[in-house]
């Protein structure tokens, strides 16, 4: 099922074949030429399947095949029989002989990549001829890669071949990144270019302690050449793609970021830097005054997937009440061989504890700075505003500046207002990705207010942001309270990380079920007044919730119908919906 | 900045076509184009479609120039385009295509038959009329496109590949009925194409690409097989294949590609492996594919493509990032591309419908929510309740 472009002269998989009017006279002759290259092409067929059926591998069934495979290149057992002709040949053949007849194969491919550049098994037999021939000429290879680039820059199949080439005869890489600077300067807008070189700059100069596994001094470089590409053209948008590579962050160290143990639930939750799945290349374990627990460490959800959350159930009477309990949880990284440890207190007087990884402001969900990197973002930051002003609706030049911003300064306090009006331009200048732009706020607003928290800060208020989504939530796991109130939110399924969460106000939001909030185990009061909720079976979701008591529901489709708030109040027997009251009025 | 008085050069377009051929328009008829500084500049209409209309109805297939004189390749949808959905139609016309066995685009797309049928068979289902279709002949021929080695080809007499032992086990899977074919050897067959790298053969010729990964591990799990192969060596050598902009080439190196990006995503998602996945920059990368005629294309400065309203679609869909597209707009392009007369959807309006772009117009429809399409899966392409009927139960983000 899986082919993409295409380039079918011939096929059922046309791409870009116009769709002509013609008269009755036309599609009869069109009928007619066609049966009789039907007729051609069948006996042809039949002919190469006959002398492969009989084993003759030799000239005419290359003859036979070629005829074919030139005028349409992806009957693939065409490409097989050929091998199997160069393969039997092989041992029958003096090697001069052999190098002719693998030249001319190769003088063939010319000719039907020449009409199908696109054909995957053209360029695979290729690789096989070279494979095969007795004195390849590689050189000539990179020659031809660079003239069907010529022709066609984006030509995927060419780039591979090219790196194919160029693997196999180790050409020197330095001279390929200069062939992609000479590419990128005869034409800005050529993306496989900029790809090619952010492969090639990881090996030429590697600096595996960098986010971009790249020497920074050359990356910062890269800067001003993507600078001329995008003030030529700031509409291109390789240069940008490239460009956001540059700014990238590196995968986080592993570690663990958080501990939360509960006497009353027997639980504890460990919140780590980066998504693991446990047994497969790590292991928490966790033991109560020095001896081990025994039990299985599970995601919140029950989820199959790599999760940074994870949960034991510890067994009964692990943390006895009135007790003191010391705990210690690790973590080991079996390929690494590393471990991490978080030792903890549970005082006899504590129904909870938990054990915060101190990070140094504003790194949490960003990379540190370098001086030098925060100098060439500074000054990077001065000339896309300049470039701005010249082009004020510009959605790549907004996009770029946003994100400028965001990585010399994590916690939005110098650039909050200018970040907003961004974002806003941006939506209104780009409307088809306006969710994107908004989600994207929505993320970088989140990490903010993260940032600038304290960890052991347990209320959380982001009523009122705009937020149309959540980011992050697993780092709100110590979070008692939050106030989600008049925002945009669709979905409140991340929630369910929040496992310390008692007190949730998601009023004037857009929700249409509360799917997420089951794993709240916690929660005593929900306010989910004036969302788009419909019927009364969304509430089944809260039926774990067995704390909850104060429930607000007005404003709500489902309020409609009186009967509902009785339903919902049956949810469990500690319940009250608090604004039965205004439902009704 | 850029300056200068005469037009870009023309770009390779996917095909000319000659004005002169079977319309009465001349140059001098084409409607005003807007000028240069303008938003938009359309030159070089050379596409046309019907002269049914009272005027003559023309697609630019061409060159949309914007304000700095950068060519954006797209189409321009008429008013006058197919607005609503004509279903009854595209189940006559892939009935129809396959009583053609004398047809010549029939006959000289045999080496692609299995994958074919595939796709007709899958567009039938989703419309709910899969019982149009001959059974019992379509489960006769798998079975003797079946090899000793237990691959499948695309039709008698060719040679077995994954692409179309996928394809198979998809047509099995539709009818509910994997035993018509030796599964044992099948599994044998996939897991014998696997490297050491994790990679995996399209067949015993040796090329390798992620397409075939997702192949195996798609066709595997269909036959809950998973356990046949190196699972963790398949992720990393998909993992391996990711790029600066979030999305996936062919092999190690190669450059991020919609379709490529489908069959990582899958794989990552088949095999529980999605959170490799930098989902807001791959999201970004996705709906920037977004035209503005609403239509998507595979990779940056590309045309778009019917079918890419498949590959990318369905990406973000998997990615949990579908609603970063503008959805009306696609759905206005995929009913653009409808052709009226014969059924059939094509890659870009006015141009010839075939299978293959039905299938995933239809699909794309489906993912945006039409509801008189039955639900698709985002990862198999084929419909919901049969990969239930599978008892496979993914988790996408």
């Amino acid at each position: 099922m899986v082919w993409f472009e295409h380039y079918f002269g011939l096929c059922i998989v046309q791409h870009g074949r116009i769709k002509v009017k013609t008269t009755a006279e036309q599609q009869e002759a069109k009928r007619k030429e066609r049966e009789k290259k039907l007729k051609i092409y069948n006996a042809g067929t039949e002919a190469v399947f006959q002398k492969r059926k009989n084993k003759e591998f030799d000239e005419e069934g290359l003859k036979l095949s070629g005829e074919l495979l030139g005028v349409n290149p992806d009957i693939y057992s065409f490409w097989n029989f050929r091998r199997e002709i160069f393969i039997d040949l092989q041992d029958k053949r003096e090697e001069a002989e052999l190098q002719k007849l693998l030249q001319d194969e190769l003088h063939f491919l010319e000719a039907c990549l020449k009409v199908n550049p696109k054909s995957y098994g053209a360029w695979h037999h290729r690789c096989f001829v070279m494979d095969a021939i007795p004195e390849p000429d590689w050189g000539r290879e990179l020659h031809l890669c660079n003239t069907f680039l010529n022709l066609d820059e984006r030509n995927f199949h060419c780039w591979d071949y090219r790196r194919h080439v160029v693997l196999r005869s180790n050409v020197n890489l330095d001279e390929e990144l200069q062939y992609t600077t000479q590419k990128i300067q005869s034409n800005f807008s050529n993306y496989s270019s900029w790809h090619y070189r952010s492969k090639l700059l990881p090996v030429i100069h590697p600096d595996s302690s960098h986010p971009v596994a790249v020497q920074e001094d050359v990356l910062l470089k890269e800067f001003e050449v993507v600078q001329n590409a995008v003030f030529t053209d700031p509409d291109d948008q390789s240069a940008w793609f490239y460009q956001r590579w540059l700014l990238g962050r590196g995968q986080k160290k592993l570690q663990i970021c958080c501990v939360h143990v509960s006497r009353d639930l027997q639980r504890i939750v460990v919140l780590l830097s980066r998504p693991v799945m446990m047994g497969q290349g790590h292991c928490l374990t966790v033991s109560i005054d020095t001896t081990p627990v025994a039990g299985k460490w599970r995601t919140i959800t029950g989820s199959r997937m790599y999760s940074t959350l994870w949960v034991i159930d510890l067994p009964d009477q692990s943390l006895p009440v009135d007790k003191q309990a010391s705990i210690a949880v690790t973590l080991m990284d079996d390929r690494y061989c590393t471990k991490f440890s978080e030792g903890l207190q549970l005082m006899p007087d504590q129904e909870e504890t938990w054990a915060v990884a101190e990070f140094k402001q504003g790194s949490r969900f960003s990379t540190e700075l370098s001086a030098a990197a925060t100098s060439t973002m500074a000054q990077e930051l001065e000339s896309i505003r300049e470039l701005q002003s010249l082009e004020p609706n510009n959605k790549w030049v907004l996009l770029t500046m946003i994100h400028l911003m965001k990585a010399i300064d994590p916690e939005h306090t110098k650039y909050a207002a200018e970040l907003e009006e961004s974002f806003n331009k941006l939506a209104a200048v780009d409307t088809m990705r306006k969710s994107y732009y908004w989600d994207l706020r929505s993320k970088f607003l989140i990490e903010s207010v993260l940032e600038s928290h304290d960890s052991k800060v347990r209320d959380v208020k982001l009523c009122q942001r705009g937020l149309s989504c959540l980011y992050h939530t697993d780092w709100m796991v110590l979070v008692t309270s939050i106030d989600l109130s008049q925002n945009y939110l669709k979905s409140v399924r991340s929630l369910s990380d929040l496992q310390c969460l008692r007190s949730l106000n998601l009023d004037n939001n857009q929700l249409a079920d509360l799917q997420g909030l089951a794993f709240c185990r916690r929660l005593t009061d929900l306010s989910v007044k004036n969302n788009s909720i419909c019927n009364v079976e969304v509430f089944e979701e809260l039926r774990t919730c067995v704390f909850l008591k104060k429930l607000s529901v007005a404003g709500n489709p489902v309020c409609a119908i009186e009967d509902n708030v009785t339903k919902i109040c049956a949810l469990n027997k500690s319940l009250q919906v608090v604004d039965e009251q205004d439902s009704i009025g | 900045m850029k300056e200068s008085s005469v037009l870009p050069p023309r770009i390779e377009p996917a095909y000319s076509f000659p004005l002169n051929c079977s319309t009465n328009l001349a140059k001098g008829k084409f409607p005003p184009v807007c000028n240069r500084r303008g938003k938009m500049h359309v030159c070089n209409p050379c596409y046309l479609v019907s002269e049914d209309h009272a005027s003559p109805v023309l697609l630019w297939d061409a060159y949309v120039f914007n304000s700095k004189g950068t060519p954006i390749k797209d189409v321009v949808i008429p008013d006058s385009a197919q607005k609503s959905l004509l279903l009854q139609k595209h189940c006559d016309y892939i009935a129809s295509y396959g009583s053609k066995k004398d047809d010549y685009e029939y006959c000289i797309t045999e080496y692609l038959r299995m994958s074919g049928m595939y796709w007709g068979l899958t567009v039938m289902d989703l419309m709910g009329q899969l019982n149009r279709m001959d059974k019992d002949q379509v489960l006769q021929f798998i079975q003797q496109c079946q090899h000793e080695c237990g691959g499948i080809s695309a039709s008698i007499g060719h040679d077995p590949h994954l692409l179309y032992t996928l394809s198979a086990i998809q047509i099995l899977t539709l009818y509910d009925a994997v035993d018509m074919v030796n599964v044992e050897k099948v599994v044998e067959y996939v897991r014998s194409l696997q490297q050491d790298d994790g990679s995996f053969y399209g067949d015993k010729w040796g090329e390798v690409d992620t397409r075939f990964s997702f192949c195996a591990v798609a066709c595997l799990s269909l036959l809950g097989r998973l356990d046949a192969i190196d699972v963790d060596t398949t992720v990393e050598f998909v993992v391996t294949c990711m790029n600066f902009d979030g999305g996936f080439g062919c092999r190690p190196g190669s450059e991020s590609h919609a379709g490529q990006i489908y069959c990582c995503v899958g794989t990552l998602a088949i095999t529980g492996n999605l959170h490799h996945i930098n989902a807001d920059l791959l999201g970004w990368w996705l709906c920037e594919r977004q035209l503005p005629s609403g239509g998507l294309n595979g990779r940056p400065e590309k045309m778009p493509d019917v079918c890419y309203s498949w590959w990318v679609l369905a990406s973000l869909k998997i990615i949990g990032k579908i609603h970063w597209i503008d959805k009306e707009k696609l759905e206005k392009f995929i009913l653009a591309c409808q052709d009226e007369e014969t059924g059939g959807v094509s890659d870009r309006p006015g141009n010839i419908v075939d299978p293959f772009h039905t299938l995933f117009g239809v699909c794309g429809l489906s993912l945006l929510g039409n509801e008189t399409i039955k639900p698709v899966n985002p990862v198999y392409c084929m419909p919901e309740d049969v990969i239930q009927r599978a008892g496979i139960r993914l988790e996408l983000l």
